[in-house]
């Protein structure tokens, strides 16, 4: 990889890196994705300075001619895991806020739409 | 009133969300597996109406249903209707219940499951607010799972005499479902798409906490199933809905047959812990 090529993945890792960061100090970020996001951004910088040398290796091991296609690979690999884990998430706070809201209506009939009810 | 505000204050969401076990359904579904029918007093039974924009539909439906059957109790769930449901229920003796937001109908009539298991109901029945589903013949369902020792009785539109069968299309759809619903529980099951449904407190027990959120019926006779609850069908008579339109137009239809595919698969597979 050319040198500014290298540059621009390791400056695009600290970007991401330090934005999830900033995400996390606002509050604008859970933890739960906030860990998933700082590991794939750590991953990256890892992947752009110190394990680069590796990628060719890795490359070798995984069978692909072209080292920066086998960095494809890990990158949608990584990207699919991370949609399927927000897919079960995203199912799981419906699941919640089902209940919340057949509760919700159920709450509401017994206190405010029969006042003989309430205090029962 | 200040202790009434007080308790809702009180509820929190660990309150609200079912204790669930490793297996992913609430420890007390599965803890419950005998149930014993009253003795010696009549069954309380809740009548659960889902609806959705059936103002018009509605106020029939009720009368009837109120007229036919006084003891029992009936219960519509407004699933976030945009018309005037909910007025035409306050006119009625019926209870309501206005869910917040658009849930579908198996979130809507699981609403209906969950006042029925809070309050202690012996029998639920799940009648359509669409009119589709004959107001009076609710007590065949409900003396079917009172005599038969069954947790779910289906009121099947297949099993004898005559009334509305859907469309020709859609009875396809139905057999291929009643096909694969009979061969996996190894139980005739004619109609396994109908609404038409009594459930006694051990289904309510089960389908409170799960029920798929879209078309759940076949889904629900398979998990009831795997669950060791016993399905029975007696014969009805239904008629086209009298307002409104179905929720499973002609393009639907397709995404509702994977969907429901799905759901059968899934059930087949899915691992049942008990303990």
């Amino acid at each position: 990889m050319h040198a500014n090529g290298h540059a621009l993945v390791f400056t695009t890792a600290l970007v991401v890196f330090l934005f999830v960061l900033w995400l996390v100090r606002q509050r604008h970020i859970g933890e739960r994705f906030a860990m998933l996001w700082l590991v794939l951004s750590v991953l990256m910088l890892l992947a752009s300075s110190a394990a680069y040398p590796y990628l060719f290796k890795i490359a070798s091991l995984l069978g692909v001619p072209y080292p920066p296609s086998a960095l494809f690979f890990l990158a949608i690999a990584g990207l699919t895991l991370l949609i399927i884990e927000l897919f079960a998430w995203v199912s799981k706070l419906n699941d919640r806020t089902r209940v919340l809201t057949q509760q919700l209506a159920i709450l509401r009939e017994r206190y405010e739409l029969h006042p003989m009810r309430k205090g029962k | 009133m200040a202790a009434a505000k007080l308790r809702i204050v009180e509820v929190t969401l660990s309150m609200l969300l079912p204790a669930r076990t490793k297996g992913g359904l609430p420890a007390s579904v599965i803890e419950q597996n005998q149930y014993s029918p009253p003795e010696g007093r009549a069954p309380r039974v809740l009548l659960i109406v889902p609806a959705y924009n059936e103002a018009r539909s509605l106020p029939l439906l009720l009368d009837q249903l109120t007229s036919h059957y006084p003891d029992y109790e009936v219960v519509v769930v407004d699933d976030g209707s945009i018309d005037r449901t909910a007025e035409a229920v306050r006119r009625t003796r019926a209870r309501l219940v206005s869910l917040p937001c658009n849930l579908g109908i198996g979130g809507t009539v699981q609403t209906g499951f969950r006042i029925a298991r809070d309050e202690g109901f012996d029998i639920a029945v799940q009648v359509d607010g669409d009119g589709q589903h004959p107001a009076d013949q609710v007590h065949l369902i409900v003396n079917a799972v009172m005599q038969s020792g069954c947790d779910i009785v289906i009121g099947s539109r297949f099993l004898g005499g005559a009334g509305f069968k859907s469309t020709p299309l859609r009875r396809i759809g139905i057999q291929f479902f009643s096909f694969w619903l009979s061969a996996m529980c190894h139980t005739r099951i004619t109609d396994a798409t109908s609404g038409f449904r009594a459930y006694n407190a051990r289904a309510l027990n089960l389908l409170s906490v799960e029920y798929a959120e879209d078309y759940p019926e076949v889904e629900a006779v398979l998990m009831a199933h795997r669950f060791g609850l016993r399905i029975g069908e007696v014969p009805v008579h239904m008629s086209e809905r009298s307002a409104g339109v179905s929720s499973i137009g002609s393009l639907r239809s397709v995404g509702y047959m994977l969907k429901v595919s799905l759901g059968i698969f899934m059930w087949a597979i899915r691992k049942i812990r008990t303990t």
